[in-house]
Parts: structure tokens; sequence; C-alpha cells
């Protein structure tokens, strides 16, 4: 086996475009939540999202590669970009055949499918754009990112709702892992705010009106988000061979599925995935500083994930900061676990946590150290990160620091 | 006419498969057993039914129990009915 690290990341979500500029505003606790600004809202109940801002595609895209790529797409490669950018991987000639490219998406080109749909069965228009399927297909970002990088090798989407980016990272970790695959770039994406899809969310109510505040007592629920976040994960050995920036090692990975209600959390099934990944990692649970936790800010993930830790963790469970930067980008579904593994890297790399932003009082059932609004110095050996889908699937990364 | 209350009874009756006979005002949904993914069916059932939109996460209106559900029904076809 295989130690894997991190030598690229790239995010673009409401906190901004750039993976330096989203740790800023987390660290900050400057939240990218707001009147939702890009889609009509007449028909919704619902006026607040994270939505990505000073957004021109035609900055990174050409117009006639343009109109084979939904939002969703667009985001992946511009993160996709950055990230591999950074790992300073040798494009020329491309990534080849040991490399492959694992994108997390709940649903994939849903402003494709808005759009269409809206000119079908609204403007009774008979006729819908040619590229509509290659554009809301959901593996669209995964084959985009291996034709851009000429990753050869495997390259498929993965979707688990809300756990997809961690899905997609566990699995390509795994590849690297086992010495199939010597690089691999992996995250998530999603472009969720459109009008079709907030009703679909408005109908659950489980969307708050005003603003994300997990772990508080007022808290009204999730405010969606956007965006996506890729990592070059590649091995150890790999990287210092040729000299690549080290961000983290990911040393673990664990999954469950609830297999008990379709929305409701289950803390057995969550505290299953956490234990998981400590155990891949070969961490005891003391070893671990800091959580990002899934923290959606609705009334039943905030205490069902609290009691996951305190059952996975004992005593240690009061010394853990936790926070969920979701108060800050929103809950980006399918590229959620992606944009907070920004966080936990940049905690790792840079000594920091990053607080949990909008927090007015706690709720007495979430009793952990939320790091309420103001980042905390803090020395991060190891840190998790929490993901927990709709339809009951758990998946959760371990994070080690690299001396 | 049937009444508002005997409607909304029918209507959870109806979506979380439950006698109706065991339904009444001071009735909260978990007293009555009902699946959170049954609990939104019933809402969106009352919503279609009376083309209102019912109010969450507002303290001002009691959505917990199956009387508190009549009343803000009730309040809300007044208040179009006024509108």
């Amino acid at each position: 086996m295989h130690r894997v690290v991190i030598t690229g990341m790239g995010c673009i979500s409401a906190l901004g475009h750039g993976a330096e500029a989203c740790w800023q505003a987390m660290r900050e606790g400057r939240s990218g939540i707001g009147p939702i600004a890009a889609i009509p809202t007449e028909l919704l109940n619902v006026r607040v999202a994270a939505e990505v801002k000073d957004y021109d595609p035609l900055a990174h895209f050409d117009e006639k590669r343009l109109v084979l790529l939904d939002r969703f797409t667009q985001f992946a490669l511009i993160a996709a970009r950055e990230a591999v950018a950074q790992s300073g991987l040798p494009r020329a000639g491309g990534l080849g055949e040991d490399s492959a490219a694992i994108i997390g998406t709940g649903v994939g080109g849903q402003t494709t499918v808005d759009d269409s749909y809206r000119r079908l069965y609204g403007e009774r228009v008979a006729r819908v754009h040619p590229f509509t399927v290659p554009r809301m297909m959901a593996n669209a970002a995964a084959s985009h990112v291996s034709m851009e990088f000429g990753i050869t090798g495997p390259a498929f989407a993965v979707s688990s709702a809300c756990a997809s980016a961690n899905h997609a990272i566990g699995l390509a970790f795994d590849m690297v892992r086992r010495g199939q695959m010597r690089a691999a770039i992996a995250g998530g994406s999603e472009a969720c705010i459109t009008v079709g899809s907030l009703k679909g969310w408005e109908a659950l109510r489980v969307l708050a009106t005003d603003t994300c505040r997990p772990f508080c007592r007022d808290r009204r629920g999730m405010v969606l988000g956007e965006g996506a976040g890729i990592f070059v994960l590649e091995t150890l050995e790999t990287a210092r061979a040729r000299g690549a920036p080290i961000l983290a090692e990911l040393a673990g990975f664990g999954m469950s599925a609830d297999a008990a209600d379709l929305v409701l959390p289950s803390e057995a099934g969550a505290a299953r995935a956490i234990a998981g990944a400590l155990k891949d990692a070969g961490l005891a649970p003391e070893r671990i500083d800091y959580i990002n936790a899934h923290g959606t800010g609705t009334a039943a993930n905030d205490v069902t994930e609290t009691r996951a830790l305190r059952r996975v963790f004992g005593d240690h469970a009061g010394r853990l900061a936790v926070s969920s930067t979701k108060a800050v980008h929103g809950h980006a579904l399918g590229a959620a676990g992606a944009i907070e593994l920004v966080a936990a890297v940049r905690a790792i790399t840079d000594g920091v946590v990053p607080p949990t932003a909008n927090f007015t009082a706690p709720d007495p059932d979430c009793d952990l150290d939320y790091v309420p609004n103001e980042a905390r110095e803090r020395t991060v050996g190891a840190a998790l990160s929490n993901s927990f889908a709709f339809g009951g699937l758990n998946a959760v990364l371990a994070l080690r620091r690299v001396e | 006419m049937i009444s508002v209350q005997d409607q909304v009874y029918d209507i959870i009756a109806k979506e979380a498969s439950i006698e109706r006979a065991r339904i009444a005002p001071g009735s909260t949904l978990k007293d009555l057993e009902i699946s959170s993914l049954d609990a939104v069916q019933i809402i969106f059932a009352i919503e279609e039914r009376f083309e209102i939109y019912m109010p969450y996460n507002n303290p001002s209106f009691d959505v917990d129990t199956v009387g508190g559900l009549v009343d803000t029904v009730e309040r809300l076809l007044r208040e179009k009915r006024t509108a």
C-alpha cells in the first residue's frame, strides 16, 4: 500500500474563485449567502442561496466549447485547472492511462435540464438544443476533465447526493493507494440553483429563508450552494520524487449506508463511517484535532451528527474543534465534501481552524466545541471531513499532516 | 360543505395510512407516528387542496399539532379571501 498525498487543489464557490479566496472567506467567517441574483425568483418562496458570483464563463471557455458545457462542468474544469497547475503535474502529452478522473455530482447538468424543460413545457417550443443530452449527463464533468488533461485511465461520475464528492475522492484515493493509478484528479461539482431544483428543495421543507446557522438553537435549515472542489492525488513517493507541493496526506476513508430512512439521518450510520475512516487511516480517535462537520443547519442533521461524534470519540469529543463551513458556502450537495476538504487541508497546512459562522446560541442538544464565529489557531495533526447524504449514504475522509 | 378540519383529517389519514379515528386536534404528527416523508406529503396535499402556501420555520404558526394545522389552513384561507 502506498501513502497518498494531495499535491494540488482547486475550488470555486460562493466564497470566491480559487481555493485561496475560498479559504480566506471560510477563515474569516465571511458569508457567501445572499439574495438569489442569477435566476428569476418570482416563483420562489426561498430567495436566498450561496451563488458563485462575478462569474463570466467566457473568461474561461471560448464560445464554441461553452455550448457543450453545463454550469456544473464549467465549475469542475475551472477547479481542475487550478488543482493541476498547483500540483505541477506535467501536462504535455496528457496525464495518460495511469491517471484517473473521478468527479462526484448529486444530479449533473441541472441548468441544462431546467432550461430545456422551460422551453418545451413553458414556452411550447417543440425543439431543444441538440447538446442537451451531452450537457446534462452526470458524467459530463468527469468526461471533460479527462479530455482536457489527457486522462486515459478510469474516468466516471460518482453520485450519492450530498456525499458524492467524498465518495469520489475516496474511490480515487483507493486506486492510488493500491498502486493502480499514479495520479488521480478527484472531487465534486454541482450547479443546483435553478428554479426547478429550488422548488423541489422548498417542498421538502428543509431550506432556511434567512441564512445557515449550523448547530444553533435558532437554526432554520440549510441554504443551497454551488461550485466545485477538485484535488490532485498522488503517491507520497512520486510527489517527493518530482518535488511537488505536499499539502496533506489523505490517510483514510470510511463509508456506510443507514439502510433505514430515505431522508432522516442515522446516528449509527454516521458513526460507522466516522469510525471506519479512523480505522482505515490507522488513527486513534485522540489523534484527531479538527472535524469539518456535515453541519447542514437542519433540525435533524446537527443533533444526529453531534451524537455520532460523541459515540465515536467518547471523552475526546469535548476536545475536538468541530465546525461547519456550510454557514458561509451553503450546501453545495455533490460538491460539498470537496469544497469542505479545502477547509480541512488548510486547517492542517495553516494551523488555523475555520469557524462556524452566523453562530448565535447553541442548541442544548448540540454540545460540542463548534468554534463559533472566530477562527482559532490550533495545530492540526489530523482531521476528518464528514458527508452524510439523503438516501442514508455516508462518506468520511481522514487527513493527516505530512512532516 | 365539508369543513376544513374534516378535509385535513382526510388528508392525514390517507397520506399517512392511519385510522381517521386516531386523529384528534391535540395529536402531534409524532404522536400519530407519522414519518417525515409522510409529513411533507401531507403538507403538499394540503397546499394542493386549498391552493395555499403553508409556512414553515415560522414561529407565529403552529404546525406541530393537527389542530394547529387546521387553524393555520383556516387563517391562510381567511387571508386569501381578504387579500
